[in-house]
């Protein structure tokens, strides 16, 4: 349990992260340079606010000539869904000081979210060695946003297939997933709820509603798979 | 962008940020959840996921601009898909996601 062991236990786990995040914080910096953001800004933004999405979505929107409340609006409707992953870390900070608990959860994304909730599961994974996960995360995005900004334009990186690498690790990340009733029907409705909130121009909040009705399906389908059992000791009495 | 418009989205977003990033933990922290509460947030990972990638790979316009450029990126994913049942890597899931991606881009 050395602060060495820690380090590079995190460290390991955060690779695929770090790499995803080189690859797609180059082209973020080079947007928000394009908009005429300095490397300071660019840098503050991405250690304190740390939002890969949003980091894209305020130059664009921007570009676009969207005014200044709609793009604080849209960003945090989109931001929203950091609710869920904080409500699902809370069992695992139980009886743990406040301010690592505070400092973790500053600092969570959709990856290292992912990354882990994975390394919670399989056991002997400890919130410090998560938040180093975190910190390994955040300072590869700063570092690659900054780049971007200072050097970005000599470097062409296509960002759809850059972007894909994150992809990649959703995809992994839901097929490693235990395959049960609640947890398929979890991820088929989530999904179906995705599209649909997308086709009645509800885009912001997509993921957080996709992802709630699936907790609910799923949640729903669990009681009724429950009472059956319930039922079968009733009727023998 | 002007200095003044840079720190009022920076300021606002990184409030409205940290309050959905902290606050659900730090209310449920410590406090014995009935088993209903820890069910259901059992159930956020493989949902949550599912809605990153369906809203990665889905759009009900996706199809508009031919069959192809959303099609690329559907047969990429099967393709992580297999190589996450075979590996459980992260990191190979990520290579031949690129990968695969950049070649069906080039057809």
């Amino acid at each position: 349990m050395s602060l060495r062991e820690d380090i590079s236990l995190a460290f390991k786990a955060a690779l695929p992260i770090v790499l995803g995040y080189i690859a797609i914080g180059i082209p973020c910096g080079i947007l928000n340079d394009s908009i005429g953001l300095n490397a300071i800004q660019v840098l503050a933004m991405s250690i304190l606010f740390y939002s890969g999405a949003g980091q894209f979505m305020i130059p664009n929107m921007f570009l676009a000539g969207a005014p200044i409340a709609s793009i604080i609006a849209s960003v945090s409707l989109v931001n929203t869904r950091q609710m869920l992953y904080s409500a699902s870390f809370a069992p695992m900070c139980e009886g743990i000081k406040k301010r690592l608990a505070f400092m973790f959860s500053a600092c969570v994304t959709d990856e290292s979210f992912g990354v882990n909730t994975e390394k919670f599961e399989e056991g002997d994974w400890t919130v410090r060695r998560a938040l180093f996960v975190n910190c390994f995360s955040c300072a590869s995005w700063s570092a690659s946003n900054v780049l971007g900004v200072l050097i970005g334009s000599l470097l062409n990186i296509p960002l759809a297939i850059a972007a894909f690498a994150m992809t990649s690790i959703f995809i992994c990340l839901m097929c490693t997933q235990k395959i049960t009733v609640e947890n398929v029907v979890a991820v088929v409705v989530a999904m179906a709820g995705v599209f649909l909130c997308k086709a009645v121009g509800l885009s912001g909040p997509a993921i957080l509603l996709g992802a709630i009705m699936g907790v609910v399906a799923a949640f729903v389908v669990s009681t009724v798979r429950r009472k059956p059992t319930e039922g079968e000791v009733t009727a023998g009495d | 962008m002007t200095n003044q418009e840079f720190l009022l989205v920076f300021l606002c977003c990184t409030v409205t940020m940290l309050i959905c990033r902290c606050a659900p933990l730090m209310l449920l922290k410590g406090k014995s959840l009935p088993e209903q509460v820890e069910r259901a947030l059992g159930f956020i990972p493989p949902a949550a996921f599912a809605a990153l990638v369906a809203n990665d790979l889905l759009s009900p316009t996706m199809f508009d601009a031919g069959l192809w450029p959303a099609g690329a990126p559907l047969v990429a994913a099967l393709v992580v898909v297999v190589v996450a049942r075979l590996t459980k890597s992260l990191l190979w899931c990520a290579i031949a996601g690129v990968v695969s991606y950049a070649l069906l881009m080039m057809i």
